[in-house]
């Protein structure tokens, strides 16, 4: 009884096996063959946004404009995991698996890379037929083109953006008129508003060591004292940078006497910028320095309180850059299709619809902008663009960058470090990586 | 190695004849168990033809990669166009390469928070839990609590990351219980502070491993023969004399086999790393694994991750042959 | 049957014509110590001191309950530490429908359970060979195996993606399931040479001299007498690959093919994350491997190691 319990086990096992064989190669074969089917051909379509974020919302109007003006096409849209497209872009642009055409972070670790490995559609035709040139503001292109060694800022199209973001203040407005506190149009006015704020027992600014923010902070107080020629060389690497001048100088040493001064809590080294979102939205500080990225959840979630956004005050220059872009893989099989998707992103209709749902667009009337919060997100942004003062995002120029800041950073959180000593220890990662692109 | 006849050897076969008629026939010498190459049945393939299946998936998935590892250690590349070949030059860096080396000082506390702490504690888990409570309380609610032990080892990283992260942020679980028990100077911000970032990880790890060893032991004190035990307690051994003397030893195949395996995986951790701390604050809890990753897919230099991942394997391999060839000489001694 | 330790916990098999004489003394001795253990309160102690651990043990559990059924706006508002002020479900059944998660369900089974069985098998007939066998070399050869457990997987990758594309396996389950299939049968390969090492040369002689060949022997009589340890490894390896999430992020591209974790990793965009439901997703993905666990771990009582003779 026991053997063939045994055997119909195995038979069962082998079964199993067999049948996953029939049913993996089908999948595969679907994968691989469905951009050739006979009536009009299919869209292959990947991004990673969420499905209830502004660009997710815009991104499935234009599939449904683009279903009604290509009426034989199938859109095979997925959407992904962003850690999946981020690792393995490379290998999976490199195989017949990809898609058609899919969302693609910018900046030249990886758009560049792409696109200086032939692994990206050149898409300059397309952008002068099409028009998208004179659309999209000229300081949003520098993220559209690479060169061949893949830095950004000249050379073909290789990406689309249809949103953009950028880095400003959140703050709590009624903390604010608690304290009295008039939204700061010069530095001096912000340090002092934060004077006040620590005397009151709030905490000025809610910090997250582990990740982005804090790099970001210091990177924006650098930014006060730097002007566009610094972001070229910074971030296109026109000339040597000097970590031990300003204004990177500055921008450490400011960071570290916040610390000092309480503005930002030194209980924030472990942080992750989700805890600092959730912060923000708790009450527990007033304000953050962080991305548009925050714009949809903060609108969604937080109840308690009124808020507002201003600008950093001081200067002219804010993080930010074009959204992610629209790419299409060299080993694309629809690339006419592609374009025409591209297209409709970039229509009135999406870019509106896009700005409406808290998102910022790129080329969209501000007139049709309804909600006035939204508004003044957009005007912001404007301002900044209008200004050229897009300056990208600190860990941009390196491969790998993004660690070294938060692992320098972490330090002046934990006051273990003295800014020139950061300073030092970010800077050696930083030559090395422009060394080593610039040698090609 | 788990041995039926290790139970003989315990002087089973002394205390009930009828338990000799099979195990009896296996008292044979050592010399001739260990030794000989001599196969049972005359008329059938060879033994080495049973090898290959395993042989044969073997070298496609993990020799073939190895070797194009090695190869891809001499090149220069970043994952997508084709690798440039440079020789040796990315062994030379990684000697002096001094992250890399202290890395391996964090690796020392895995070990101990992967292998020898889970063990010893396991050990004892699974003693208490099928000798003592398993008597007194029957089988199903030890049982429950094993499947309790064992149910972090069920969890993907990533979420116990998340979750940990919440337990030990400062406005977390841990502060607020150490508020509500008094001791409000001890709190702080755990994985923020470089000094107790480590061992906060590593209790993390201990509480991922423990269910591991507990449920291999509590399998392994099953083949102990209970009347081992009633023999010495009538001889007038108390708990811990008996759990020295007769548990330790009889079940010391399994703990070979856990020690082994927890020493490779802690060598080879990475996912509680990323998800917990990402090796900071300032490198505080770096570990080969993660150092080699962050290289391979994030400063995309994959010919430098591959060396750094050769040397890895070499240094694991060769602890996984000492431990390998501890138990071999400990079979030996013990047979003899 | 099993050696006679009392086993309370499954079913007990007599095979009425050789309950020895010791079992019976065994028993006896057992009912009789069945009071004296069943009595004082000594015991109690030491059960609440386990069961107290047990209860820290699942302190992140209960966190991840608490926040799996919370709105993104309580969380974020309230901390991960509050108790929810509404059942929130709407999350979990929005990213339900968005990853089409019985799909994945799906997925991870196929693969988790098809691998388990496969590295099964293959540990079984490599430890045959090595332990039984005794083939030449046979330290060296469970080394050699062994290296496949060894080897951090960031250094399989890229090859191994170079080799699925050639094959035309890239971005299909089938070679998640023999990459993980080797993986694992390294410590089946390693813990079954041992345990079959020390197999009883009596029966195997016994039944040679019956005229039996290896395959023959390796199903009648060394299969049934391993069971348990083969048991073992089943749960452990379903358990393992039910968990992996780097080789599958490297090599299951389409949604179609792609296992749970990957799909929880969806959750976590570039700069945002959606902790609620990361967390309801993550405890849907437990059940089925804890069902798993406890279909089987009545096997666990049987022990590791060849335990039963018949």
């Amino acid at each position: 009884m026991k053997n063939s319990r045994l055997k119909a086990g195995m038979i069962a096992g082998l079964a199993a096996l067999s049948l996953t064989l029939a049913a993996c190669s089908g999948s595969s074969d679907t994968a691989s063959t469905g951009s050739a089917s006979e009536d009009g051909g299919s869209l292959k379509l990947w991004h990673y946004e969420s499905a209830n974020g502004a660009m997710g919302i815009a991104w499935d109007k234009a599939i449904e404009i683009f279903k009604t003006e290509h009426p034989g096409v199938t859109v095979d849209f997925e959407r992904k995991a962003f850690e999946q497209i981020q690792q393995n872009g490379g290998m999976i642009i490199s195989s017949d698996e990809g898609p058609d055409i899919m969302e693609y972070n910018k900046g030249n670790a990886t758009a560049g890379l792409l696109a200086s490995q032939g692994l990206l559609t050149d898409l300059s035709a397309e952008a002068t037929a099409r028009g998208w040139d004179t659309t999209l503001p000229s300081s949003l292109q520098t993220t559209a083109k690479y060169d061949e060694r893949g830095v950004m800022g000249s050379g073909n199209w290789y990406g689309v953006p249809n949103y953009g973001e950028y880095v400003m203040v959140y703050y709590n407005k009624d903390v604010f008129a608690a304290n009295g506190i008039e939204v700061p149009t010069t530095l001096d006015e912000f340090t002092a508003a934060m004077d006040t704020l620590v005397a009151a027992g709030t905490t000025p600014i809610c910090m997250a060591g582990a990740e982005y923010p804090a790099g970001q902070l210091a990177y924006q107080l650098a930014l006060t004292k730097a002007d566009r020629s610094f972001v070229d060389d910074y971030q296109l690497y026109k000339n040597p940078v000097d970590f031990q001048a300003d204004p990177l100088k500055y921008g450490a040493e400011t960071f570290d006497q916040w610390v000092k001064k309480g503005y930002i809590s030194q209980e924030s080294a472990s942080l992750k910028a989700e805890d600092m979102g959730t912060g923000f939205i708790g009450g527990k500080c007033a304000m953050i320095v962080s991305g548009s990225w925050w714009y949809g959840r903060f609108s969604e979630e937080i109840t308690g309180f009124d808020w507002g956004t201003f600008l950093f005050p001081g200067t002219k220059l804010s993080l930010g850059s074009s959204g992610n872009l629209w790419v299409v893989p060299e080993a694309s099989k629809n690339k006419e299709l592609a374009y025409d998707f591209i297209d409709i992103t970039m229509s009135p209709e999406v870019q509106e619809l896009l700005g409406n749902s808290g998102g910022i667009p790129v080329a969209a009337d501000p007139a049709k902008i309804t909600d006035p919060k939204n508004q003044e997100l957009i005007a912001n942004f404007n301002k900044v663009t209008a200004a050229d003062g897009l300056a990208f995002y600190p860990d941009w120029p390196v491969p790998g960058y993004y660690d070294v800041l938060v692992s320098g950073y972490q330090s002046l959180i934990n006051q273990s470090k003295s800014p020139a000593e950061v300073l030092d220890q970010i800077s050696g990662p930083y030559q090395e990586g422009v060394d080593a692109i610039q040698a090609g | 190695m788990s041995d039926i006849a290790q139970v003989a050897d315990a002087g089973v076969t002394e205390r009930s004849g009828a338990k000799a008629t099979v195990r009896g026939g296996h008292g044979a010498p050592a010399a001739e168990r260990g030794r000989t190459n001599k196969s049972v049945g005359f008329s059938s393939r060879p033994y080495w033809l049973y090898l290959i299946p395993g042989g044969l998936l073997f070298v496609v998935v993990i020799l073939g990669p190895l070797v194009y590892n090695v190869y891809l250690s001499l090149t220069k590349w970043s994952g997508v166009g084709q690798p440039k070949f440079i020789g040796f030059d990315n062994y030379l860096k990684l000697l002096s390469d001094s992250v890399f080396w202290e890395s391996f000082k964090n690796s020392v506390a895995m070990i101990i928070a992967m292998v020898v702490i889970p063990t010893l504690i396991g050990l004892l888990l699974a003693s208490v839990l099928f000798d003592y409570l398993g008597k007194r309380f029957g089988g199903s609610s030890v049982s429950v609590l094993r499947a309790v032990f064992y149910l972090p080892q069920v969890l993907p990283v990533v979420v116990a990351g998340i979750v940990w992260g919440w337990i030990l942020r400062p406005d977390g679980a841990f502060n607020a219980f150490l508020d509500a028990i008094g001791l409000q100077g001890f709190t702080r911000d755990w994985l923020g502070d470089p000094n107790t970032a480590l061992p906060m990880v590593m209790l993390v790890m201990v509480w991922v491993q423990i269910g591991y060893p507990v449920v291999i032991f509590m399998s392994a004190l099953q083949r102990v023969d209970p009347e081992i035990y009633e023999a010495a307690e009538i001889d007038g051994a108390g708990y811990w004399a008996r759990f020295r003397a007769i548990t330790i030893p009889q079940i010391k195949p399994e703990t070979f086999v856990v020690a082994l395996t927890c020493t490779i995986a802690a060598l080879k951790v990475f996912g509680p790393i990323y998800a917990l701390t990402r090796g900071g604050p300032e490198n505080a809890t770096n570990v080969p694994s993660y150092f080699a990753y962050f290289t391979f897919f994030k400063k995309l230099n994959v010919g430098y991750g591959a060396a750094i991942a050769t040397v890895l394997t070499l240094i694991i391999v060769l602890v996984a042959v000492a431990i390998m060839r501890w138990q071999a000489n400990s079979e030996k001694k013990e047979a003899a | 049957m099993s050696i006679p330790a009392v086993d309370r916990t499954g079913p007990t098999e007599t095979v009425a014509t050789t309950i020895s004489a010791a079992q019976r003394r065994a028993d006896e001795r057992a009912s009789r110590s069945r009071d004296r253990f069943h009595r004082g309160t000594a015991r109690w102690v030491v059960l609440i001191a386990v069961a107290a651990a047990a209860l820290l043990m699942l302190v992140p559990f209960i966190l991840m309950l608490l926040n799996a059924f919370k709105s993104p706006a309580d969380y974020s508002t309230n901390g991960p530490l509050s108790w929810p002020t509404e059942f929130y479900t709407k999350g979990l059944v929005t990213y339900w429908n968005q990853v089409n998660y019985p799909e994945k369900l799906w997925n991870s089974t196929v693969i988790a359970g098809t691998v388990a069985v496969a590295a099964v098998l293959i540990s079984l007939l490599n430890a045959y060979a090595i332990g039984v066998g005794r083939v030449k070399g046979r330290l060296w050869i469970v080394a050699l195996f062994l290296l496949g457990n060894m080897i951090p997987q960031e250094a399989l990758v890229y090859p191994l993606y170079f080799f699925a594309k050639e094959v035309g396996l890239y971005n299909t389950k089938l070679v998640v399931i023999i990459i993980f299939t080797v993986i694992q049968s390294a410590f089946g390969t390693y813990l079954l040479a041992s345990v079959l090492g020390t197999f009883p040369k009596a029966l195997l002689e016994a039944a040679a001299l019956d005229g039996a060949t290896r395959w023959q022997i390796l199903w009648k009589i060394v299969f049934p007498i391993v069971r348990p340890t083969l048991s073992v490894l089943l749960i452990f390896f379903f358990i393992w690959t039910w968990n992996e999430f780097f080789i599958p992020l490297v090599m299951l591209i389409d949604n179609a093919t792609q296992t749970i974790p990957v799909a929880l990793a969806s959750l976590q965009g570039d700069r945002l994350m959606d902790a609620p439901t990361t967390n309801a997703g993550a405890l849907i993905s437990l059940i089925p491997a804890v069902i798993f666990f406890f279909i089987f771990q009545r096997t666990l009582t049987r022990g590791v190691t060849a335990g039963a003779v018949k």
